[in-house]
């Protein structure tokens, strides 16, 4: 599959966090960092999304939420896990209501961005890149 | 700290005794609950003691606290929830953190139950409380949400425009915190501890440090304990410049909104620069703390200050800015009284609490009352911009303090310290307290009782009787974390 459209939207879905993903995830649209003149934006439905954010170790609670979630996200799309909670190797990931990340919860993610939480230049380089590496992405295979 | 005085209490006793602690103008602290049918519940008096009532019992029900104290119903939930113990007569025993696929026999603090459970293959709903009645709809949003927020489900029964009755689904974000931190050693906890929450997370690490060293005896010297009112009141600043950035967003309001997130932007490089994280995360342990080049915080406050005051004349002159905040999301001051609010909310709604107060780390320190008194999310608004400043002068006098404190040699706890004890500070949403209960240098109970938690019936109260279209505002207003609530 080609990705015919280089812009990436990006719906967030908090399974479990800190908090502290959120608040710099928020800062990526500040007009410090502003992301949307890359063409990266946070958008309110999954049905504008091409890719879905994942933040937290996956709670039990959250698991079926972020299937119906990822489920309304049009084909072809990506999953990220951001943060190290959600990358499977954060302090939570063996509490008994958490499923130790998204990949052990839920199914490979295409990007993973580590970091507790990660910064925000980080989360920014490494978005762009994904969104520029996108000729040879594939589906999830979820 | 002053030490604690420890009350035994009859069965029968328990709900008079507690309920005049209350009517006495003690201010509760936490309600835990223990393995082997114990309950504590700790209050802290105008003057700064504390007691520890403590009630045991055999068989499953204690007598409920909740119908004379409304403030624990929450707690009384939660214990139910985890241990298995019944409050009997409770008014409402739903499910708190509980959810439809937690196996019947799991009660996760209580002992008995086998890790990990076998989650049943349901979906997680628990039954909400609805208005039923011609004209009326039931409107639910969540958990997931169309912005970067935490996750947590609200069930609007409204009316026309109007909310008649939000029921509260929270909890979304439980982890098992309190569970994961129980067998540690001492040196495991502190990483944790500082990611129960990332905004009140210096409260949290400071809280862990404080109980160790309470238990240990160990003295906190002048330097040590200006460097974590630094980090304390850095963290204050942090948060509210958070939460300032947000009520604006809330009425759609973006030039206040973006300023603010700029200058909590550059609040953040300054706080990487100086003490090597944006958010302070592992910035203190039990006999230390990051230290500060005093300078560069005084220059970075300096900077701070020039974007500051036009910001603050901004808003505070803007009028459409204000219309659309004053009124709006109201606590009355004896709703918050009852319902034992704490931090902003309670100080907007006209109570003084405020528990740098009654801290030994703030003395010889004058916190200056702020003034709040409507309860609407106006006055939310205003007790933070107060406090924002306020912060910024204390951090001053720390830091002139700190500009001439001798270097401290670094404190260890010692292997196999045991004892419980209860460590309290005022983190930026307010009162927050842990208990902690150690054995020969492991954790054997940790509980977590966050300004959140305390305040989120506030959030369901304050919201009914408006228009649903502002439950976004009053909800920033309040801009209570999940997680340390959900821990
Ligand atoms: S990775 Fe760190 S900052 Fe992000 S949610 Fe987990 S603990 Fe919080």
């Amino acid at each position: 599959m080609h990705w015919q459209n280089k812009s990436l939207q990006l719906r967030h879905l908090d399974a479990g966090s800190c908090n502290g993903c959120e608040q710099e995830l928020t800062a990526l649209t500040s007009q410090a960092y502003d992301i949307s003149q890359f063409g990266i934006d946070l958008v309110a439905s999954p049905r504008h999304a091409d890719a879905l954010v994942v933040t937290g170790p996956v709670t039990d609670t959250m698991i079926k939420p972020l299937q119906k979630v990822w489920e309304a996200i049009p084909r072809p799309k990506r999953l990220v896990a951001l943060g190290d909670c959600a990358a499977g190797c954060g302090v939570f990931q063996k509490a008994y209501a958490c499923h130790g990340g998204v990949a052990s919860a839920f199914g490979s993610p295409d990007l993973v961005i580590r970091g507790c939480p990660p910064q925000p230049t980080e989360m920014l380089e490494q978005l762009k890149r994904f969104q520029n590496n996108s000729q040879t992405a594939t589906e999830s295979g979820l | 700290m002053k030490s604690i005085t420890v009350e035994k209490i009859e069965g029968p006793q328990w709900t008079h005794y507690n309920s005049q602690q209350k009517q006495a103008g003690h201010q509760l602290l936490a309600l835990t609950a223990f393995q082997g049918h114990r309950l504590v519940c700790h209050w802290l008096s105008p003057d700064g003691f504390v007691t520890a009532a403590v009630l045991h019992w055999s068989g499953l029900d204690f007598p409920s606290l909740s119908p004379h104290l409304p403030e624990v119903a929450f707690d009384e939930r939660e214990i139910h929830d985890l241990f298995g113990y019944v409050p009997k007569g409770h008014p409402d025993l739903r499910p708190l953190m509980r959810t439809p696929r937690w196996p019947a026999d799991f009660y996760p603090l209580n002992g008995t139950s086998q890790f990990p459970p076998n989650w049943l293959d349901t979906q997680p709903d628990n039954p909400a409380k609805i208005v039923e009645g011609d004209g009326v709809t039931v409107m639910k949003v969540g958990p997931t949400h169309a912005g970067i927020i935490e996750s947590g489900h609200f069930v609007f029964s409204i009316i026309g425009e109007n909310v008649l009755h939000l029921d509260l689904h929270l909890f979304q974000n439980h982890r098992g915190v309190e569970k994961s931190l129980e067998g540690l050693a001492l040196e495991e906890v502190p990483r944790l501890v500082s990611r129960i929450c990332g905004a009140d997370t210096v409260s949290h690490q400071t809280n862990w440090a404080m109980a160790v060293e309470q238990l240990a005896g160990y003295q906190v010297p002048e330097t040590l304990r200006w460097e974590r009112v630094v980090l304390l009141e850095s963290e204050r600043v942090l948060c509210h410049l958070n939460d300032l950035a947000q009520i604006p967003a809330g009425v759609g309001f973006q030039v206040a909104h973006q300023r603010a997130l700029a200058m909590k932007e550059l609040w953040q490089r300054g706080l990487l620069e100086l003490f090597g994280h944006r958010l302070l995360f592992d910035t203190v342990q039990p006999g230390g703390a990051a230290r500060v080049e005093v300078d560069s915080l005084l220059k970075l406050i300096q900077t701070m200050n020039k974007v500051w005051h036009p910001w603050r004349n901004f808003v505070e002159k803007h009028h459409g800015f204000n219309d659309r905040m004053t009124g709006v999301g109201l606590v009355r001051r004896d709703d918050a009284a009852r319902f034992g609010a704490v931090g902003v909310a309670a100080r907007a709604a006209g109570l003084n609490f405020d528990v740098r107060t009654l801290m030994p780390l703030y003395q010889n320190l004058t916190i200056p009352a702020t003034k709040g008194g409507a309860g609407d999310v106006a006055a939310r608004f205003k007790v933070r911009l107060q406090e924002v400043e306020s912060s910024w002068r204390i951090l001053q006098i720390a830091l002139n303090h700190l500009r001439e404190a001798p270097a401290i040699l670094r404190w260890h706890p010692p292997e196999d310290l045991s004892g419980e004890i209860v460590s309290y500070s005022e983190s930026p949403h307010g009162l927050n307290v842990h208990v902690v209960e150690l054995e020969q240098g492991h954790v054997r109970r940790y509980h977590v009782r966050p300004a959140t938690f305390r305040n989120w019936p506030l959030v369901a109260m304050a919201t009914a009787g408006n228009a649903v279209a502002d439950f976004p505002l009053i909800n920033k207003s309040f801009e209570l974390c999940y997680s340390c609530s959900d821990r």
